[in-house]
């Protein structure tokens, strides 16, 4: 991927009980500093997602690393960036938290 | 260990994305312009540049992909309210963007380009 160019990446869902879920995931960047310079345009996270008992769904994200990337001297030598999610099940009247580096 | 003071560099802040969520494709109705972006990807060493093509093509379906609010229950979306509820009365797979403006400029032009003049 190169910085300032966009990108697609797909990730892999499925609910593999007999009830469907509702859920909302929430994302993590390794390493936490490059965090800041993920920009994503478009992802199926920070709302409801709902998956059928047994449906298996490809999630994509539609991103760009921001093109200050290549100038931040702590980002030298960072080579591999990586784009984790967590599918949380979403529970009646539950805000979603944005995700914190606590 | 990171020191206090971040001259030049921004901080970090967790943010929801630019154009907002993408609604799944529960019917798979562009799992075949997904596959041919993955193939490409494999083929390619994994090298996101040589895909753009594919990719636009990608974001293309589910442009072009509507769904209202009885698509909404057929495609396992949970019900919030029926006709009255406009964020459910019309929502597509993604919504209508030029494609310039995702960043696939080049790609267009190209396309104009090769267009034979009439």
């Amino acid at each position: 991927v190169v910085p300032g160019e966009t990108a697609l990446a797909f990730y892999k869902a499925k609910n593999p009980t007999d009830k469907p879920i509702i859920g909302i995931s929430t994302y993590n960047v390794i390493p936490f500093e490059a965090g800041q310079y993920f920009n994503k345009i478009q992802c199926f996270c920070f709302e409801e997602q709902r998956l059928n008992p047994q449906e298996e769904v490809d999630m994509p994200v539609f991103f760009y690393i921001d093109p200050e990337f290549v100038e931040d001297p702590k980002m030298a030598k960072v080579n591999l960036i990586t784009l984790s999610y967590t599918f949380f099940e979403a529970k009646e009247g539950q805000k979603l938290p944005l995700p914190g580096y606590q | 260990m990171s020191t206090a003071m971040n001259f030049g560099s921004k901080s970090f802040k967790p943010r929801p994305p630019d154009k907002g969520a993408f609604p799944l494709d529960h019917f798979g109705e562009c799992s075949a312009f997904k596959e041919r972006f993955m193939e490409c990807l494999r083929d390619s060493g994994y090298e996101s540049g040589a895909c753009r093509q594919r990719a636009m093509a990608y974001l293309e379906c589910r442009m072009e992909r509507q769904v209202g609010p009885r698509g909404a229950a057929r495609r396992g979306l949970p019900s919030r309210g029926g006709e009255g509820n406009p964020r459910w009365r019309r929502s597509q797979l993604m919504a209508n963007e030029p494609l310039e403006k995702l960043g696939f400029k080049d790609l267009i032009d190209e396309k104009s380009e090769a267009k034979p003049e009439k």
